[in-house]
Order: C-alpha cells, then sequence, then structure tokens
C-alpha cells in the first residue's frame, strides 16, 4: 500500500482534530445557508413577519377593546418592544436539523453518516448550528440597528443572544431525543409536531410568558423552553438583570446536560433498530 | 495469500415486518392485532476476502447483497454468526474501523446537493483528518484522473448523473480507506462514464491495494473488474470464485439462422435439448440461440440437417451475464 489510510499530521491532537471538524461541519452549514441568498432572506422574512403581524394586530385590539393602558403588567410600548425583540431571537431557536435526523432515519439515509469517523447526532448539530449562525448573525445586525434607535443597551442584547445560543443547543438535544422515536415508529414527525407545538407556547414566541398568573407559573418555569425566547428577550430588554441572567444561564446548562445523558443514552440503544432503508 | 481483510462466517440476517392485509378490517388488526413477517435476508454466509482483492458480489434484486454491505459496513449488526473486517467487528463502529472503510451507494447522495462538491471534500479533509498539502494533491490527481476538475466548484444538483457519480467516489476515497463497499457505483451512467469510473476503479485498487467489494448488476462491471465473485441467491452464497471459470466451461451458445421459423419446442424435440436453452432472435425470427455442450455441437448440427436447411452457423461464447441468468433460473 502506498500511502497510510489517514494522515495524522505532526502536531495535530485528537483534541484539535475534535475541533477542526466541529468547526468545518459549522463552516459548511453556513454556506449551505447562504447558497440560496434570495431564499434565506424570504424564508427569515416569511416565518418572522407573519407571527409579528398577528400579535401587534391582536395586542391593538386588545389594547383598544379594553381600554386599560397595561396589560399583565405590560404597556402597548412594552409589548411592542417585547414583540419585535422576541422576533429576533425566536428565529435563533430550533431548527430543522431534528426533522432531518427523523428523515435521515426513516429513508436509510443516515447510513451515510454512520459510517463517517464523527457521531452522527453532533455532527447533524454542528452543521445545522451553522445554518442557524447565519441567521443569527443577521438577528444581531437587526437588534444592533434598533438598538441604536432605542434605549435599550448593546450588552443586554449580546447577554440575551448568549442565552438564546445555549436554548438552541438545548433545543436540539431535547428534539433530536425524540427524534429517535423514528426508529421505532415511521412517522415520528407527529411527534416533532406535538413538541414544537409546546415549546411555541412555553417558550414566549407567541405571548410573553409574564402573561401567565402566577400560580400557573410553575409550568413554563419546569421546561426549558423559556430559555429560548422568553428568557432572552427579558434579558435584551433589561427586565432581568445580570444575577438573574447568570442563574438562568446555569440552569439552561443544567437541562443541557439532562438532555444530553438522555441523548446519549436514546440513540446508543435505538441505533440496533435501525435497518438502513432505501437500497 | 494476503492477510485476510474481511472474514465473514455463518451470518445470518433476518427482518421483521408487520404484515398488512387489505382493507378495513387488515387497518383495524394492524392497529390492534398485527401480525409479522420474519424474512431471511441471509442464511449463513461464509467466506473470506484477503486485502487488495477486487471482489464482485452479484445476485438478483433482494438476493441480499445490500444486506451483507450493510453489515460488512456496520450500519447493521447480523443476527447471528460473525464478520470481521480489518479485524474490527463492524456493528461496534470503532472510531479505527470508521476511518478505515467506505462506501458508495449509487442509490444515495452521500455529497450535500446545494454546496460544490470542493467544498464537500473540504469537510471531509476536516473530518478524516487528512493535512492540507496531501488533500490539495489528492483531490487534484482523483479529479484529474475522472476528469472532474473544472466542476469541483459547481453546486453537486447542477452536474449530470455520471458526474455526480465521480464526485461521491472521490468523496468516498479521498482519505484512502483501506477496504471500499461500491454498492450500484454505476447505475443509471451512460457507456462512457461507466467505462471511465471502471477504469479509475482498477487503477486505484492496484495504486493503493484496497480491498473492494463491489455489488452491480452490470456485467462488464464486474468482468472487467473482478477477480473473483460471490453469487448469492436467496441469502446462500451460490458460486465464489474466478468469474471466468463460468464462462469458460464446457457451454457455449450455438447460432443457426434456418429456412423456416419452427417452434423453440419443435426445434428442442428434433435437436434433444431442453426448450428453455433456446431463444429465438427478436428480430429475426429465422435466427436461433441454443445454449449446448461444446463438445456434442457436430452431432447437433448433423440434427439440425436432417430437418431443416441451414442458412447459417456460428459458435458463440456465452457471457457472464448469460451463464448467470441461468444459474439463476435453475
Amino acid at each position: 500500500m502506498s500511502t497510510t489510510a489517514i494522515s495524522n499530521p505532526a502536531g495535530s491532537s485528537k483534541l484539535a482534530w475534535q475541533v477542526e471538524w466541529r468547526f468545518a461541519a459549522i463552516r459548511n452549514g453556513m454556506r449551505d445557508a447562504l447558497a440560496y441568498r434570495g431564499d434565506f432572506i424570504i424564508n427569515f422574512l416569511s416565518s418572522a413577519l407573519v407571527p409579528v403581524a398577528i400579535q401587534l394586530i391582536l395586542w391593538y385590539s386588545i389594547f383598544t377593546a379594553s381600554g386599560k393602558t397595561e396589560f399583565a403588567g405590560m404597556t402597548y410600548p412594552e409589548l411592542l418592544a417585547y414583540t419585535w425583540t422576541s422576533l429576533l431571537f425566536s428565529q435563533i431557536r430550533g431548527g430543522n436539523y431534528d426533522f432531518d435526523l427523523i428523515e435521515m432515519i426513516r429513508t436509510g439515509n443516515l447510513s451515510t453518516y454512520l459510517v463517517r469517523p464523527v457521531g452522527v447526532v453532533a455532527f447533524t448539530f454542528f452543521r445545522g448550528f451553522g445554518e442557524k449562525l447565519a441567521t443569527t448573525g443577521l438577528c444581531f445586525l437587526l437588534g444592533i440597528i434598533a438598538i441604536y434607535f432605542t434605549q435599550y443597551h448593546i450588552h443586554h442584547f449580546i447577554m440575551g443572544m448568549m442565552m438564546a445560543l445555549l436554548g438552541n443547543v438545548i433545543a436540539y438535544l431535547f428534539s433530536s431525543t425524540l427524534s429517535a422515536s423514528a426508529f421505532y415508529w415511521e412517522n415520528a414527525f407527529a411527534v416533532l409536531m406535538v413538541k414544537n407545538m409546546f415549546v411555541s407556547l412555553f417558550s414566549g414566541e407567541l405571548i410573553p410568558l409574564s402573561i401567565v398568573p402566577e400560580q400557573y407559573a410553575w409550568v413554563w418555569k419546569s421546561t426549558p423552553f423559556y430559555l429560548f425566547v422568553y428568557g432572552p428577550t427579558q434579558v435584551a430588554l433589561g427586565k432581568w438583570d445580570t444575577q438573574i441572567w447568570a442563574n438562568n444561564m446555569l440552569i439552561g446548562f443544567a437541562w443541557l446536560t439532562v438532555f444530553w445523558i438522555t441523548l446519549e443514552a436514546s440513540w446508543r440503544y435505538s441505533i440496533k433498530r435501525y435497518q438502513g432503508l432505501g437500497g | 495469500m494476503n492477510k485476510a481483510a474481511i472474514e465473514v462466517v455463518d451470518v445470518k440476517r433476518s427482518f421483521k415486518s408487520v404484515k398488512k392485509e387489505e382493507g378495513w378490517k387488515g387497518t383495524m388488526k394492524l392497529l390492534f392485532n398485527p401480525d409479522y413477517i420474519v424474512h431471511d435476508a441471509l442464511k449463513g454466509i461464509n467466506f473470506t476476502i484477503p486485502q487488495g482483492e477486487f471482489t464482485g458480489l452479484i445476485g438478483a434484486n433482494g438476493a441480499g447483497k445490500t444486506t451483507l454491505l450493510k453489515i460488512l459496513s456496520g450500519l447493521i449488526p447480523a443476527s447471528s454468526g460473525s464478520a470481521r473486517v480489518l479485524g474490527y467487528d463492524p456493528f461496534k463502529r470503532e472510531l479505527a474501523f470508521r476511518k478505515s472503510i467506505s462506501i458508495v451507494m449509487g442509490q444515495k447522495a452521500q455529497l450535500w446537493w446545494d454546496l460544490p462538491a470542493i467544498e464537500a471534500f473540504d469537510l471531509l479533509r476536516a473530518i478524516y483528518q487528512i493535512d492540507k498539502d496531501t488533500y490539495k494533491k489528492r483531490v487534484d490527481e482523483l479529479t484529474t484522473l475522472l476528469d472532474v476538475t473544472k466542476l469541483l466548484n459547481t453546486q453537486i444538483r447542477r452536474l449530470s448523473l455520471g458526474e455526480r457519480m465521480k464526485m461521491e467516489v472521490i468523496g468516498a476515497i479521498i482519505h484512502l480507506p483501506k477496504v471500499i463497499f461500491l454498492d450500484e457505483p454505476t447505475i443509471g451512467l451512460d457507456v462512457l462514464a461507466s467505462q471511465k469510473l471502471r477504469e479509475f476503479l482498477k487503477r486505484h485498487n492496484q495504486k493503493e491495494g484496497a480491498t473492494i467489494i463491489l455489488t452491480s448488476h452490470n456485467m462488464d462491471d464486474i468482468s472487467e473488474l473482478c477477480k473473483r465473485i460471490l453469487l448469492i441467491k436467496e441469502g446462500s452464497v451460490l458460486f465464489d470464485g474466478d468469474p471466468h471459470t463460468l464462462t469458460n466451461s464446457d457451454e457455449c451458445l450455438l447460432k443457426v439462422k434456418l429456412g423456416t421459423e419452427p417452434s423453440t419446442e419443435e426445434l428442442s424435440g428434433v435437436v434433444g435439448i431442453v426448450a428453455t436453452a433456446i431463444i429465438k432472435d427478436e428480430e429475426d425470427p429465422t435466427t436461433y440461440l441454443m445454449n449446448v455442450t461444446r463438445s456434442r455441437v457436430a452431432e447437433y448440427f448433423q440434427k439440425l440437417l436432417t430437418k431443416y436447411s441451414v442458412a447459417d452457423i456460428g459458435i458463440q461464447e456465452p457471457s457472464l451475464e448469460r451463464v448467470i441468468q441461468r444459474i439463476y433460473q435453475q
């Protein structure tokens, strides 16, 4: 044989390799997301503007009909600020890579990734995260522009962004754990649809969670979903101080650990049922 | 003999699937009390492949070829028996094992549809830890050999099937795997693209000494590339050996053009061979192809002359495709 199968450059440690392929996957995902720039912008606008328009009309109607100046502790301008800011963070949370995983299991395309010397779930995440980073970059830019014209602070926005990215990782780990159901159930998409419904509700994407009566607040507080949109929005708008932010980041890391363990366990066990269908 | 790269001992694999009966009754039964069907895809396969050998895995659809490749590449476990590839248990999917193998699935795209090949190769470079200089030289060499250098910056989705498959093959061997599984790599390709890919694979096998298992329904692939074939039928190995021993047997094809158009049954009665061994030419109904024993050609010729006027006669070597077709029909 003329050469070894894998070259191992001098000084290249296993850690360096682990970092390198992850960055390469992120880069690859970003390029994929930006391959069709027009499509990217249209997707961003359509998925953001329609829900925002509905919310703005809804809040306007509520305030006009009730004649009140405050609703659930928020004034109309505060609700407007919440709606616009949550719009940016809701673009960062999630992504379609959980659906991609189910599709790959169902069609047998997972085989392509299983033979590679990288973890399939981690690989899918980093590629998807790369795609999401492109969106995050756009959101960041829009946020900065908005802050320039308002009284909000940039460091709050950056802290909110950090929480939203942590939320993105948690969302992926949770969704990927659920996607392992595709090893047992052919049409496991329904599981993700139900999950998405709960996430939309408890993440603060549709309504500010402060509207929920205090006696029921434990419901959303006992899920990690509020870290996806509601938490980052509160931080960016200056409603949560650094201490609350740090506490919730810690809670976020605890959730991340829990879902990492459940993800590893569910895939390690379920992969034995994989059949690699489709030729 | 070289050290074994692949060892398969009594490998069996079954699949269990739900049986769906027709109509509403069947739907309700499926919901509350489903019946299952167990299909034995592999029924005790045994073989050893030495390092550097180019082996063809052939058989009809559903024979078990792809199932065997999936087991060997670690995608699915065997139900029983033992498979070792480069000394590894494939299904344990150890890192060193995954770095040493590769699989090309003709019916599945492994590169990213919306990105140009060069960006996919760059990601593979990072995944397989290939240093940048080696990577550049290798991409340059492989794309030149397959004549796709100019297409490196074109999106995969914009390439023709043949060009895409060439890129898929480059992506699969860029890390110089020691074992390569090729599952119908020439499917859907035109004659020129198939030939180019075959030449490339042959050269790669000789230069790098990679062990290659190829499944294909294209017998040109098999006869040009493989020194050994494993013929699989219904999950069992029917033949294991040099494909030329199949075609160099005492059998040949006797081609005759007669003055009349007798039925194959009538001709069978006159010559004394089974009717299934006679084929009537679709384009020329007076021409017949007969699968006969070489040493008895003169005898058959004499029998033909007793009943018919013979306009032309010739002997053809049986193609691998035809021999395999016949083995399958037996």
